[in-house]
């Protein structure tokens, strides 16, 4: 693998579809798992552009940073998720609609 | 120039004090949870330390700015400045946590913490100089405001105000993540400062990379401002969330990011280009979509809460309207806005929380008479109101006052002019409360509870900066003038 356009199409692709999953899907767990695909797509960039054009440590910190992140945000994400379904007995999309004006 | 770590340290005291207090706070939670007499503890604890964080960043205004920690973090007065607002923010939303209803007692040494840990992501944002420590901000405050979002753990308009929220930001971060991505690929390097002067000489290949990048990387700053094509989440998660939780949401998460974007588009648009010509653009249409937006929504309210949640829409299309002419003068509006708003949103907020204990919504007849019940709170919410209006001589109209004059010395007369016609909007649905509260006869005589002699001695003594701003104003515009930001 010498070229670095594979891993841009793959990463890109991944978001693609975290979006799309986002849009399209309505469990709220599948929503998560897009944001996960989102977050992951752009950590591979990162790392894709300093395995190929820059040659500094920033894009691997980068990286790290978001994989820990990503981690802290998808506990907070399950546990409001969890509180939902407690009380609404659903993790469907379509039920959180009692906040519309 | 580098600087040894623990000399950079010395510069970064009001951050410390603030994660100290946050600690001290878990600690003082943890061994006396159970008691009375631990909250007041708790609330004591917090108050001192936040106001010690204050003083010490208010003290250094004066200092040189500096960059501290390898680049990574800037100590600027105007940073500086915007942490004194954030501070006395969560002050006020601590406060009205601790005498609001809408928290249940048992989870309200959380709230303390939680503020305290948002504080502390605000004000890392707010000084940040690379797009690790912008990212990381943005996701401390994020994360932890997701959790304030939902709590009114039981109710369910709460727990959905803290799932749109979180299922919103994490896109948007993600989104904004992808676009930083880009960014570090084409110039190879994530430090702002290095990241401006090669921003000049780029090809034509790099450029049609870089425009899309840096509208996604906007995407995160602009939800975290809930500005008008991200603001969707606004007022649903302001309407579930309980009503400290608004208040807090108000001010310190828009001013942090606020501070953000002004960094951002001063370091990196300075120099006049192509990109500099559509980021500007962009940003005049974004300014005129949030405010329209913003003020026209605000208008079919029944909820106070949720009209404030508009309102504060709009007023934050109003300060991006100092961000898009990228000098000076747009800076010192900036932050002479945020500090009226501050006091405006705090004042309005503390009595819509006690109107809100008492009778458990608060739907726009709750106002009714309410000037014959408590006339100095009539007075200082028609104040509030009026001032938010932008009616002089009030603060409010001060502060819009120095927006509009920036914008129009750049030229940008459409834009002033819709800032014009939205203070106009705006009137209408600010003076409907105050044509309830005089000339509406009252539902009930009843007492509410909340209001009692020291809550509205609070309310009047944060009602004072709102009247007294607005005409000596020329203090607080010289201070923020001299609150420059260091582009480095």
């Amino acid at each position: 693998m010498n070229s670095m356009y594979p891993f841009l199409f793959l990463s890109f692709f991944m978001f693609v579809i975290g979006l799309g999953v986002m849009i399209a899907r309505k469990n709220i767990i599948a929503m998560l798992l897009g944001i996960e695909l989102i977050l992951n797509a752009s950590a591979l960039n990162f790392v894709t552009y300093t395995r190929f054009v820059n040659q500094n440590l920033d894009g691997h910190i980068m990286s790290l940073f978001i994989i820990i992140i990503a981690a802290a945000e998808a506990a907070v994400g399950l546990a409001i998720v969890i509180r939902f379904f407690q009380v609404r007995e659903s993790i469907h999309i379509d039920d959180a609609a009692q906040l519309q004006a | 120039m580098q600087m040894s770590y623990l000399a950079a340290l010395g510069h970064y005291i009001p951050e410390l004090i603030v994660c100290i207090t946050m600690v001290g706070l878990l600690v003082l939670e943890a061994t006396y949870s159970k008691d009375e007499h631990g909250r007041g503890l708790l609330y004591s604890g917090a108050m001192i330390g936040l106001f010690i964080a204050f003083c010490v960043s208010a003290g250094s205004l004066t200092d040189l700015p500096l960059p501290i920690f390898t680049n990574s973090v800037v100590i600027d007065p105007f940073s500086g400045f915007l942490k004194c607002i954030m501070i006395l923010g969560t002050m006020g939303a601590i406060y009205l946590s601790s005498q609001s209803k809408d928290i249940y007692n048992n989870l309200k040494a959380e709230f303390v913490i939680m503020a305290t840990g948002v504080l502390m992501g605000g004000m890392l944002l707010a000084s940040a100089n690379n797009m690790l420590i912008l990212y990381l901000g943005i996701e401390t405050l994020s994360i932890l405001s997701y959790a304030l979002a939902s709590f009114r753990k039981t109710d369910e308009r709460s727990s959905e105000a803290g799932l749109k929220y979180a299922l919103y930001g994490g896109v948007s971060a993600g989104i904004m993540l992808f676009g930083m991505s880009h960014i570090f690929g084409v110039l190879g390097t994530i430090q702002f400062s290095e990241i401006g002067p090669v921003l000049n000489n780029l090809t034509a290949t790099q450029l049609s990379i870089l425009i899309p990048s840096f509208l996604m990387f906007f995407a995160g700053l602009g939800y975290k401002l809930a500005c008008a094509p991200f603001h969707m989440w606004t007022p649903d998660v302001y309407e579930g969330s309980p009503l400290p939780v608004t208040a807090f949401f108000a001010i310190v998460p828009k001013m942090a990011a606020l501070g953000a974007l002004t960094r951002v588009t001063f370091v990196f648009f300075q120099e006049p280009g192509l990109l500099q010509e559509s980021w500007v653009g962009i940003m005049q249409v974004i300014a005129a979509l949030t405010m329209t937006v913003g003020n026209v929504g605000a208008i079919g309210q029944r909820s106070v809460k949720r009209m404030l949640a508009y309102s504060s829409i709009g007023h934050a299309g109003m300060m991006i309207m100092g961000v898009v002419v990228i000098n000076e003068v747009g800076a010192r509006a900036i932050l002479f806005y945020g500090s009226t708003y501050l006091f405006m949103t705090l004042v309005a907020f503390l009595i819509t929380s006690f109107v809100n204990d008492k009778y458990g919504n608060d739907h726009f007849e709750r106002f009714n008479g309410f000037i014959y019940r408590y006339p100095m709170m009539a007075i200082a919410m028609a104040l509030v109101m009026f001032s938010l209006a932008g009616v002089p001589p009030l603060s409010g109209f001060v502060a819009k006052f120095n927006i509009l004059s920036a914008v129009v010395e750049k030229k940008y007369y459409m834009l002033a002019l819709i800032g014009g016609l939205n203070s106009v909007v705006s009137l209408y649905y600010y003076l409907k409360i105050v044509r309830l509260m005089v000339f509406k006869e009252s539902e009930s005589s009843e007492k509410i509870e909340g209001l009692g002699f020291m809550n509205q001695a609070i309310v009047v003594a944060l009602t004072v900066p709102v009247v007294l701003l607005g005409i000596f104003w020329s203090k607080l515009i010289v201070l923020a003038e001299s609150a420059k930001i260091l582009i480095q």
